[in-house]
């Protein structure tokens, strides 16, 4: 883990937005944490002191909300299937290798 | 190509146990394909990957104490397979990820401009665009993070068997989930899916 700091953006943002202020070092904090409390892996004091900064800050929890998405995103993306001619001449392949030597 | 380090030297280099052998290539070649096309990204390498997955396998197929399940044995053989096969073809080094570059900076980075509300997961997936850019996002993360997401996140192998997998303890692997996830949630947010309405007319096509 990186050591605490405050936030050292990398790109500067545009003059419209603002930044994100609301208790930096809390978000940062959380930020570290955010994946162990969506695995449900924090003990039950630290998961009530994530729930009562989200409930504080908004951005956090929209924050929090898109990595979520993130994670069920990637647990439903299917992947594409072998065709069993695929199957077939890939062993063929392997074993072929495999008593060439 | 060289078997993974066996404890003794093979007394007889060919087959001892075709129908052990064909057993373990039906069993799971669907398993490590599966995994292999999400490291690689496309099929043919994924095909490459998945040969010298079983013909390792086949090699050290003695040599397996069943210590472990087959299908985490298959898996360690297929990601040090991929390591050599990446190292081989590309040759940079892997840059490490860093917290503080996932640090929102403005009001438009913390939200996904993703549509998927009121849509199930499936349905939202039904969006090609979004599709591709996940893929895509996944792809550009350095091998260990793309691992470590594979095979937590899509696998839904536990963080103690990914580290078996990856010779690494389990709160290495937390972490790299970790910013694996918040770069590929940076990806999409900074890329902006538009609205595209598949579900309703096809089906999954990549």
């Amino acid at each position: 883990m990186t050591k605490k700091k405050t936030a050292a953006p990398k790109k500067q943002s545009g003059p419209s937005s603002h930044r994100h202020t609301h208790g930096q070092g809390h978000c940062l904090d959380l930020l570290r944490q955010l994946s162990a409390y969506i695995d449900d892996e924090l003990p039950s004091n630290i998961c009530r002191e994530v729930r009562r900064h989200l409930g504080a800050c908004p951005n956090c929890e929209v924050f929090i909300a898109s990595l979520q998405h993130i994670v069920t995103l990637c647990r439903h993306r299917p992947a594409p299937q072998l065709t069993s001619v695929d199957r077939v001449n890939m062993r063929r392949a392997i074993l072929d290798a495999a008593n060439a030597r | 190509m060289r078997a993974p380090a066996p404890k003794t030297p093979p007394q007889r280099p060919t087959m001892q146990e075709p129908d052990e052998f064909d057993r373990l290539y039906r069993d799971h070649v669907d398993l490590i394909y599966r995994y292999a096309h999400r490291l690689c990204g496309e099929a043919e390498s994924a095909k490459d990957l998945v040969q010298e997955t079983f013909l390792n396998a086949y090699r050290g197929l003695k040599d397996f104490r069943g210590e472990s399940q087959v299908s985490t044995w298959l898996y360690t053989i297929a990601s040090r397979a991929c390591i050599r096969m990446r190292r081989k073809r590309k040759g940079e080094p892997e840059h490490e990820l860093s917290l503080d570059e996932f640090v929102p900076t403005s009001e438009g980075e913390f939200r996904l401009q993703i549509p998927m509300d009121g849509l199930s997961p499936e349905e939202t997936l039904q969006n090609k665009e979004l599709r591709q850019a996940l893929d895509q996002a996944i792809e550009k993360l350095p091998q260990k993070y793309r691992m470590a997401l594979v095979l937590r996140d899509m696998e839904g192998l536990s963080a103690k068997e990914v580290g078996t997998i990856m010779g690494v303890n389990e709160r290495a692997v937390k972490s790299r989930l970790h910013r694996a996830r918040l770069f590929v949630r940076r990806e999409l947010s900074a890329r902006g899916i538009t609205h595209h309405d598949d579900h309703k007319s096809g089906g999954l096509r990549s």
